[in-house]
């Protein structure tokens, strides 16, 4: 209904009131509003060529093309995403989910083998009491494992393509500009952003989309904005790659994802990646630091997926940020943030919340417009989604947690999966569905959290639980 | 083993689904080629071959009937599946999820379109061609290259008046102008005289192979036969060292063969009844007195 009366009203002004009419002349405000919309011609720049920037540019292009409009994108990435090493990489354990391998494939964009390390189907969890495999429900290889630059630092040359030089490749075969600068001031001329690099104007335009995420050496300085941008909450995190005989990781990894739940001091949680001839450590938790590393790889069942002496080895390492908390207001007119600079999926998959936002972004600004209005009405209702369905992470994660504390109720965990794998009959498998959902990124939280509580599985886990609380563990 | 690949692997030949089974699930190719067929009441009719990146089986997500056509891979191919809840789960959260497979959608209906109009006019031209041979031979080709998607091919009809093996169609590089083989000669004239068809992919070792001047990697050779004699092969074969035919191909140009022999034969026969009317024609134009006749 709405819309209609809109288009009515645009379409034939006369038969508005005359007031309506009037003021669209008069005042400047209303005449500013009317061109808060992309035209011909129109330039949008891009802060940041990571998955949220090229994503933005590719999609924005795309649907531009459909719709037969022109518009000009330029995209400031300063890193090649080539050479081995941190500089010229976006850090992260490199895992492409497995809903965002499918998403992208019916969006026409399939990654191919020059970018993939590994095609991977399974997750092994280790927790102190045992441990589950879980599978992709199809048994096919639906995750990739992928580097987001040139490789470890040890690297003397590059043996396969980057995940995000992909990306940016594929946003300019659609049209969009690469400009290897970076940007760090952003100023209004006659209600337009203006962007600079140092003391050097870069360009005017007419939307800028800010997609630098949180590990920027230059965040960039908004001048002139209403509010001021804040940056997301963050935390510190270690990532560590080793080198491993390529044979060695195909034997010892198999095509699995190897997640723990460990009692480490200050870990919530880590992830070893196979990739080709390394495999990537990643930690998350508090107070994260170089020793943590250690201390992690010291566990017996971490030291069990190493041969015996190598592990001091380590190719290359860093301790990037995450986001953990989201902006309250990412935008104003003319400005978005998107991916990392936005909000972005709690723990877990992160690219494909990039895609997410970049997508929002994109149908509003190319149907709706780029004012404030039309980022607050149409992009702003799934930003919050992310930051609702966030709080239900946070509170699954603290469940898990307890998991990793009380004993009992990881081996309820342990044997309620257990059964569920062993019973051919059980099509639901409802923990292990659980479990496999809420660390590949499959599903939000709030679903998850939604099926965890279901009748069936909280029976059968608090009847488990009863038992090993008791010490009844006799029928395991 | 690959260990840089996703989805799952299909070997030459093997069938990712076929007509009639209930589907709930659409595929992207990642490497490889599929054949998608369909079987008719005269045989199976290829509709399409897709190669890396296209999408097939999408129909099942739309609608509840069965698949509507077999799907084979015509190599070792790579395939990643997408099962339908997740489908609409992500479209009705990002409808714009849908505007590629709309837009592949479209362009598969506007070949389509093209293709109806293409058959019509050749149903045309064949109706009006008469059935003469060299027409026949030259749409029969065009039939098995769309096919099997060869570099070079060539349709050989045994001449009546010598019995050697003539070429009457022929496309791409290998074909020297007239290639005459009597019976026996080459893997061609093999076939011919043993009438079972032939697929060689190591074509250089085959002490039948006469060395042209290409180098030729991969051969189909089907004859053409009626019950009692056989009069003709179809030739289809790769120059570059990474085409291979496939048994698929074999196959699917075997079950042409069928048809393809029945126009030849009607097509010679024909042939022979023009030239006989020809003769009579011949003898009268050149009646004594008519006065335009050229000594034949
Ligand atoms: C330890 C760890 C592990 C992770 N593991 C995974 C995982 O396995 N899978 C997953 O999906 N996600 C993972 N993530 C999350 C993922 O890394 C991010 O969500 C994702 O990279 C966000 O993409 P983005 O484009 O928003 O930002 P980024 O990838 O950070 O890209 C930002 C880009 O902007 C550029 N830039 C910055 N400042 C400027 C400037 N001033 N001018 C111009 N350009 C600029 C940078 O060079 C960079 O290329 C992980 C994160 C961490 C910390």
């Amino acid at each position: 209904m709405i819309p209609a009366m809109r288009s009515s009203r645009g379409t034939k002004p006369d038969q508005g009131s005359t007031g309506d009419f009037r003021s669209l002349i008069t005042t400047p405000d209303a005449g500013q509003k009317a061109s808060l919309s992309l035209s011909d011609g129109s330039r949008i720049a891009v802060i940041g060529g990571g998955p949220a920037g090229s994503f933005f540019g590719y999609f924005t292009l795309m649907m531009a093309q459909m719709l037969g409009r022109d518009l000009d994108v330029t995209i400031f990435e300063p890193k090649d995403f080539l050479t081995p090493g941190p500089g010229s990489c976006n850090r992260c354990g490199g895992v492409i989910s497995e809903l965002m391998v499918q998403t992208l494939a019916v969006e026409g964009i399939n990654i191919p083998s020059s970018v993939i390390q590994r095609g991977l189907s399974s997750y092994e969890l280790y927790t102190e009491l045992g441990d589950v495999s879980i599978e992709t429900p199809t048994k096919e290889k639906t995750i990739a494992s992928v580097y987001r630059g040139g490789g470890p630092q040890d690297l003397v040359i590059s043996d396969k393509d980057s995940f995000d030089a992909f990306l940016l490749r594929r946003a300019v075969e659609k049209g969009a500009r690469h400009c290897a600068r970076y940007v760090d001031r952003i100023a209004f001329e006659e209600g337009k952003p203006v962007l600079f690099s140092g003391e050097e104007r870069l360009m005017q335009a007419d939307l800028v989309v800010g997609a630098f995420g949180v590990n920027t050496w230059k965040v960039p300085q908004f001048e002139g904005l209403p509010f001021r941008y804040h940056r997301p909450r963050m935390t510190r995190t270690a990532i560590a790659e080793i080198a491993l005989d390529p044979d060695y990781i195909t034997e010892r990894y198999g095509n699995s994802v190897q997640l723990f739940l460990l009692p480490v001091k200050n870990v919530l949680f880590a992830a070893i990646i196979p990739k080709r001839s390394y495999v990537t450590l990643c930690i998350l938790g508090k107070a994260i630091n170089r020793s943590t590393v250690d201390v992690f790889l010291a566990h017996p069942k971490v030291r069990a997926l190493f041969p015996e002496g190598r592990l001091d080895r380590l190719a290359c390492m860093c301790l990037p940020m995450m986001n953990v908390g989201a902006p309250r207001r990412p935008y104003a007119d003319r400005i978005v943030f998107i991916g990392d600079s936005g909000s972005t999926r709690l723990y877990k998959d992160g690219i494909g919340g990039a895609y997410f936002m970049a997508k929002s972004a994109v149908k509003t600004v190319i149907m709706n417009g780029v004012s404030r209005k039309d980022f607050a009405g149409n992009f702003m209702p799934d930003y919050r989604s992310i930051r609702v369905d966030n709080r239900f992470g946070r509170f699954l994660f603290w469940v898990t947690s307890m998991f990793r504390k009380f004993g009992f109720l990881n081996a309820a965990m342990l044997e309620v999966v257990d059964k569920e794998q062993a019973d051919p009959s059980d099509g639901r498998k409802i923990l292990s569905a659980i479990l496999w959902d809420m660390f590949t990124g499959n599903e939000r939280y709030r679903s998850i959290f939604f099926r965890a509580i279901a009748p069936e599985l909280v029976i059968k886990m608090t009847w488990s639980a009863v038992r090993h609380f008791f010490g009844g563990s006799h029928d395991r | 083993m690959t260990t840089d690949e996703l989805g799952r692997d299909y070997e030459d030949g093997e069938v990712v689904f076929r007509e009639g089974e209930e589907g709930n699930v659409m595929f992207v190719i990642q490497r490889g080629r599929v054949r998608v067929s369909r079987t008719t009441g005269e045989g199976e009719v290829t509709i399409a071959t897709l190669g890396p990146g296209d999408v097939f089986g999408e129909m099942a997500l739309f609608e509840r009937e069965p698949r509507s056509a077999t799907v084979t891979a015509m190599e070792n191919s790579r395939i990643l599946s997408i099962d339908k809840t997740r489908f609409f789960q992500n479209i009705s959260r990002d409808p714009s999820m849908a505007f590629n497979l709309l837009r592949t959608l479209s362009e598969r209906l506007r070949r389509i379109d093209k293709e109806f109009t293409r058959l019509k006019k050749r149903r045309l031209e064949i109706l009006r061609s008469g059935m003469d041979l060299k027409e026949t031979c030259r749409v029969i080709l065009e039939e098995a290259s769309d096919a099997v998607q060869a570099e070079n091919g060539s349709v050989m009809v045994v001449n009546p008046d010598d019995g050697s093996l003539d070429i009457v169609a022929a496309y791409g590089t290998d074909t020297p102008e007239k290639a005459r083989l009597t019976l026996g000669e080459g893997i061609a004239g093999n076939v011919l005289a043993t009438g079972s068809a032939e697929l060689i992919n190591n074509v250089t070792v085959d002490p039948r192979f006469k060395p042209g001047t290409l180098s030729i990697t991969s051969i189909i050779c089907v004859p053409l036969s009626s019950e009692t004699e056989n009069f003709g092969v179809i030739n289809l074969s790769h120059t570059s060292n990474d085409r291979l035919f496939s048994k698929v191909d074999l196959q699917f140009v075997k079950s042409l063969s069928v048809y393809a022999s029945v126009a030849v034969r009607n097509a010679i026969s024909l042939l022979r009844l023009k030239r006989a009317t020809e003769f009579l024609d011949l003898g009268i134009t050149s009646f004594p007195g008519a006065g335009e006749g050229d000594g034949v």
